[in-house]
């Protein structure tokens, strides 16, 4: 009387109606059963269920079955010949069809929430880092009371890693764009015949602006990142915690040594800069402009006020406070997941190219206004 | 149901180096019963659960599960028997960056095509099922408790209803009121939804409450097999001492639980 392949039908109609189930009721046909169950026209009134046909049934099945009774209006009047295992299956699931009800499903919000959103959070972020500003200032303050809590091995450690093996990039990058600029700049002069005053330009133009720009990027995606990467794992690891209960700073463990050993770096890397823009600059200024190095370094001495260079050190110190503060604030701050370390880490080289960009406009005005 | 076993381990021999951790392990586990790996630190519990599930290979011997023979079936056999049983990590493992229901969903969007309007109510039915609150669906892995980030990793276990589960140390670091609710889950799973289950514990509650078997294993090689009962009568100084503790803390009349 029965066709093999199907998996439910009715028979029967008022009290009598019942429910034949058969086959393998499985999640990997659930899409099938749960089509047949909404094709099987249940009645909104109690029905029994036969399961003698069933060889399975399995917890995903029993929810289809009865969630499409319970949106039919009907409800499970007995159990005809089940196993015993299929009825225990039934029951556990009947037993906790109240807890599988969809909650609201999470509020939208609109693009102007969206951006409000957003501007709270980033008046967070600025406070965050103002306070952690704060607290670094005064751990430093410490340290300069007390000079014998400096970690002078970790500050050692991170000048190495942040300088030392920072330098042959450097030097690869400013020694390009020294090329470049001079190849630029020597196009134009040219026409002029005022070949000489590249040199002017490139000298002032690498030691003042490049240079401490594409050394503070550099150092913002090499340090910055790492600083927010490794902080992040120890505090994933409760290394941070670890150290606080051991009635350590924090403070001074992780974050004096990277701030002081980037303080020192910066300003030395961005003359490494200077240095090696103008090395690239000779190098073509010869072939290019037939300016020879001796030229070349006369004119530097006479055209390169100590100014520029001085300027250009000075906002390396800078640059190199914000990158230190953002990337161990934000290593500090990640959150308890594998995936937050990958968005803090990438937020603080983003913030930190920014800041340093920044920073150099409102640089750029300020000490034209003073006359530097 | 079948009368043969849900998984045979035949001979295993594993060696690190020069150590030989297992020195030729066998049993085996029928459907429907909750067995127990047992053995000091450094016995090679956890190791042997790896190459059961086909994590790491073993130096000899052969390991069938579920009628497949793990490590000598393809990929495509493998991914088929993966879809079949859960595991249970010591520490969960739980995607940390997925809400609780979003991790209990994974193994369903990727390998079961259930209808989106059944998906919600599956995910949840199977976290009421490990026993937690439908509040913790929506919470990360980091806002809960051990506990019930024990419970978490079950649902997501449990997801596309496996018919054997591995658990590697599941009540350790609970506190003994959870641990026992814990085991009732357990008990629950296997007599009321037919799962076979396989854990690795130090746990002689959890030994004396709910486990149908124990398998010791010592010295590289098991040294008993059988109900709890039968295991303590064993004559070997390490299980002498072990079952020893909860003599001492109990008195001998209750050793054997309920």
């Amino acid at each position: 009387m029965s066709a093999p392949e199907r998996d439910c039908w009715l028979e029967g109609e008022g009290d009598q109606a019942t429910l034949f189930l058969a086959g393998a009721w499985h999640l990997s046909r659930i899409a099938e059963i749960d089509a047949a169950l909404a094709g099987a026209a249940v009645p909104a009134s109690p029905i029994a269920l036969d399961g003698a046909a069933l060889t399975r049934l399995d917890t995903a099945a029993a929810l289809a079955l009865l969630r499409r009774l319970a949106q039919a209006g009907a409800s499970v009047a007995r159990l005809v010949h089940f196993s015993a295992g299929h009825t225990r299956v039934v029951e556990a699931v009947r037993g906790r069809l109240g807890d599988t009800v969809a909650e609201a499903p999470p509020r939208r919000y609109g693009a102007l929430a969206v951006i409000g959103l957003h501007v709270v959070d980033f008046r967070g972020l600025m406070h965050g880092h103002l306070d952690f500003f704060g607290r670094s200032a005064a751990a430093l303050g410490d340290i300069a009371l007390r000079p014998r809590a400096l970690r002078l091995k970790e500050l050692a450690a991170q000048f190495h890693h942040v300088c030392v093996q920072a330098i042959p990039v450097v030097v690869l990058v400013t020694f390009l764009i020294g090329i470049v600029l001079t190849y630029l700049l020597g196009l134009q002069a040219e026409k002029y015949g005022a070949n000489i005053f590249v040199v002017d330009g490139v000298a002032i133009g690498m030691s003042r602006e490049l240079s401490p720009i594409i050394v503070a990027v550099i150092v913002a995606g090499r340090s910055g990142a790492a600083f927010t990467a490794q902080l992040g794992t120890m505090r994933l690891t409760e290394e941070i915690d670890a150290i606080r209960t051991l009635g350590l700073s924090p403070m001074q463990v992780l974050v004096v040594p990277r701030l002081l050993a980037l303080l020192i770096a910066l300003p030395l890397l961005v003359f490494v800069g200077d240095v090696s823009g103008m090395a690239g600059a000779m190098t073509v200024a010869n072939p290019l402009l037939d300016i020879t190095p001796a030229t070349f370094l006369d004119r530097v001495q006479s055209g390169l006020r100590l100014d520029h260079v001085i300027v250009g050190l000075v906002k390396a110190g800078v640059f190199a406070v914000v990158i230190a503060i953002i990337g161990c604030r934000m290593g500090m701050t990640v959150s308890r997941d594998s995936r937050s370390i990958g968005t803090s880490t990438t937020s603080t080289v983003v913030q930190c190219i920014v800041a340093v960009i920044l920073l150099d406009a409102f640089f750029a005005i300020v000490f034209q206004e003073l006359g530097y | 149901m079948s009368a043969a076993p849900v998984l045979e381990v035949d001979s295993i021999v594993t060696r690190f180096g020069e150590q030989t951790v297992h020195d030729g392990v066998s049993f085996s586990v029928p459907r429907g019963q909750i067995a127990a790996v047992i053995g000091g630190s450094g016995s090679g519990k956890s190791v042997l659960v790896r190459e059961i599930i086909g994590l790491q290979r073993p130096s000899a011997g052969r390991v069938r599960l579920l009628g497949t023979d793990v490590w000598s079936a393809s990929e495509e056999e493998l991914t088929a028997l993966r879809r079949r049983f859960g595991m249970l990590f010591q520490d969960g493992a739980l995607f940390s960056s997925l809400t609780v229901a979003q991790n209990v969903a994974t193994p369903l969007v990727e390998h079961a095509e259930v209808p989106p309007h059944l998906l919600g109510p599956l995910v949840r039915l199977r976290i009421a099922l490990a026993g937690l609150p439908v509040e913790a669906a929506t919470k990360m892995p980091s806002e809960l408790s051990g506990g019930m980030r024990k419970r978490a990793a079950v649902a997501r276990a449990l997801a596309l209803e496996p018919e054997m589960l591995f658990l590697d140390e599941p009540t350790s670091g609970l506190d003994p009121i959870t641990a026992r609710a814990f085991d009732r889950m357990l008990r629950f799973l296997c007599d009321d939804l037919g799962l076979t289950i396989l854990l690795v514990t130090h746990d002689l509650d959890t030994l004396l409450g709910v486990v149908d078997r124990v398998i010791v294993l010592a010295v590289g090689r098991v040294i008993a097999d059988g109900t709890v009962k039968e295991v303590m009568r064993v004559d070997d100084p390490w299980l002498q001492s072990y079952f020893r503790v909860r003599t001492m803390l109990e008195g001998p009349e209750n050793q054997l639980g309920t």
